[in-house]
């Protein structure tokens, strides 16, 4: 159903679609943090917009998206983990606050330093495939999208299995017993954080796919705790994770275009709800799943 | 040379810097004690922040009632909101991450709010009357409101250090900062202090807005820039202590304005160092968000 959406809905709707995919990547992103190692990020956004400015200079050397995704995946991972020794050395809350400054800062300097300054920069129409045309309609783009969460996705879901994330789950369950064994804690937790910047630094690549347009605004505090409450709700599970982004896309964009742009209060809302309402027991069933997995 | 020598576009700079930096203090001074005491990162805090601004746009008419109107409905607001703070995330004690939650949504439902009343664009408030001149110190002219703002604030932080470290209202809010489980067990009244420090933070806060609406007036994103900023205070000066939050306040001041007076674009990069050598530094053991 997710691969007939472009022809069953207008063009409108399939482009909220790509950018709630965007954002779905993106809470896979904050999941792996505060899913596996219980340490909650409040900056995803800042790796989110280095990819996405890094697929923007490049754009203008190449349009094949691919190549676009891989750098920004890179340029992400190196940025995550230079500010990671900061985050790292702190846990919990503290985490939660320093990661939130490091995201701020980063959207301060990137309204410095970023090409194109507070404006921020366009992009002509990315490539698929070599060989391909370049995606100008919002259904090719969306399903260039979807192919590429579903990509990661995988690729992530493969992460979660590994003994590496046994040892993120054991950090969030008891640190110092995962100390005790003889690991590295901090380390791990800086792989850990690297990794999520890279997987938030293709979420940027796919978000100059989806809106051709980069800007300072993208590192808004907004979008980091989107991708965190997304993560939140999806307790654990990756595709609850996604599956949260979306719904909360939705809400903003969708629904508060509907309430004539009060979509920020419709976000506000569903994060005091959420901060209310006993989710741990109703997402026990996604939880659960992925438990059993690993 | 003697005065004249001393006065030159740096030193004007890093006057604005002071002011800049006292401000930050008395904001950060209610969030890094709400942390130390309550175990709140309070995201609604630049909210409250904001807030005061718009009273002061709103009240402030240039005469010195005005300005006396708006203090005491920051003082009202403050207060209001600080408990209303501290009834929301009552239920929520021991769930840092839904404390976070819920204060977020709050901010993201008054920002929302703001920018429905007062438009989107940035408001400018002007000083009262008698205040609206400037001064000259040497070759420069300063503006009084400035200065008087310098006094007034380092007032509020003699206050807030005395209140602190000197009275038994601040010895409970130490103790409880210490060691809140002892705290409780030799029978002081933790609950209270949680709801006294949010209350006063609180109050803080939005008086910071009604004075401070001129150094940094009200816009829509103030909010966060503000939360930020007390935010990096709060970490660089280690959370729940106030002495170190006046110096790093301080320093933060100079960072953003002659930092960026004498480097302009590396601010940011100051301030994450700053971050991070502040956590090397104290290198607490690595648990929980607790102050040592």
């Amino acid at each position: 159903m997710a691969v007939a959406l472009p022809w069953m809905v207008n063009a409108y709707v399939v482009s909220l679609a790509a950018t709630a995919l965007v954002m779905a990547v993106l809470a896979m992103s904050a999941q792996l943090l505060v899913g596996l190692s219980g340490q909650p990020p409040l900056g995803q956004a800042a790796y989110l917009v280095v990819g996405a400015y890094t697929a923007a200079t490049l754009a203008t050397l190449t349009s094949l998206g691919p190549i676009h995704l891989l750098a920004a995946t890179a340029a992400g991972a190196v940025a995550a983990a230079v500010t990671g020794l900061v985050a790292v050395r702190v846990r919990a809350t503290t985490f939660l606050m320093v990661t939130f400054g490091v995201g701020e800062l980063v959207h301060a300097a990137a309204g410095q330093w970023a090409p194109g300054g507070s404006e921020g920069t366009h992009i002509p129409p990315v490539v698929a495939l070599p060989g391909l045309t370049p995606m100008v309609r919002p259904g090719w783009v969306y399903l260039y999208v979807l192919a590429c969460t579903l990509i990661t996705g995988a690729a992530v879901i493969v992460l979660t299995r590994t003994r590496f994330a046994l040892l993120l789950r054991g950090i969030a369950a008891h640190e110092p017993r995962v100390q005790a064994a003889g690991h590295h804690t901090s380390r791990l937790l800086l792989a850990a954080y690297t990794l999520a910047g890279a997987i938030a630094g293709a979420a940027g690549a796919l978000l100059v796919t989806v809106t051709r347009y980069v800007s300072p605004a993208d590192a808004a505090m907004g979008v980091s705790a989107l991708a965190l409450a997304a993560a939140l709700i999806g307790s654990g599970s990756m595709i609850g994770a996604c599956a949260a982004a979306i719904l909360l896309v939705a809400a903003r964009d969708w629904a508060g275009g509907l309430l004539s742009g009060h979509g920020s209060t419709l976000l506000g809302l569903s994060f005091l709800a959420l901060a209310y309402l006993p989710r741990h027991r109703l997402a026990g069933l996604f939880s659960r799943r992925d438990r059993g997995r690993t | 040379m003697g005065l004249s020598g001393l006065v030159n576009p740096y030193t004007i700079t890093a006057l604005d810097g002071v002011a800049y930096g006292l401000l930050l203090f008395v904001i950060a001074a209610g969030l890094t004690l709400i942390f130390g005491v309550a175990g709140v990162f309070s995201m609604a805090h630049g909210t409250l922040y904001l807030a005061g601004a718009y009273i002061a746009w709103q009240l402030a008419d240039g005469g010195w009632v005005g300005l006396g109107l708006a203090l005491a409905a920051a003082v009202l607001i403050g207060a209001v909101g600080g408990a209303g703070l501290a009834a929301a995330v009552r239920p929520l004690t021991d769930r840092p991450l839904d404390q976070v939650l819920a204060t977020l949504g709050v901010a993201y439902i008054a920002a929302d709010g703001f920018s429905t009343v007062f438009g989107a664009e940035p408001r400018s408030v002007d000083p009262p009357r008698a205040l609206a001149g400037s001064v000259s110190l040497g070759d420069y002219q300063y503006p009084v409101y400035r200065l008087g703002f310098i006094a007034v604030a380092a007032l509020i932080v003699v206050l807030l250090i005395w209140v602190v470290e000197r009275s038994r209202a601040g010895a409970v809010v130490r103790a409880v900062v210490a060691d809140p489980g002892m705290a409780e067990a030799t029978g002081l009244r933790t609950r209270t202090a949680r709801t006294a420090v949010l209350v006063g933070g609180g109050v803080l806060a939005v008086t910071a807005g009604v004075l401070g609406a001129q150094v940094i007036g009200p816009a829509p994103g103030v909010d966060t820039t503000i939360l930020v900023y007390s935010l990096i205070v709060c970490v660089v000066g280690g959370l729940g202590s106030i002495r170190g939050a006046l110096l790093a306040a301080l320093g933060v001041g100079q960072v953003l304005t002659l930092g960026v007076a004498l480097v302009p674009g590396a601010a940011a990069f100051v301030l994450a160092a700053a971050m991070l050598v502040a956590l090397t530094v104290r290198h607490r053991p690595a648990f929980a968000g607790r102050p040592a």
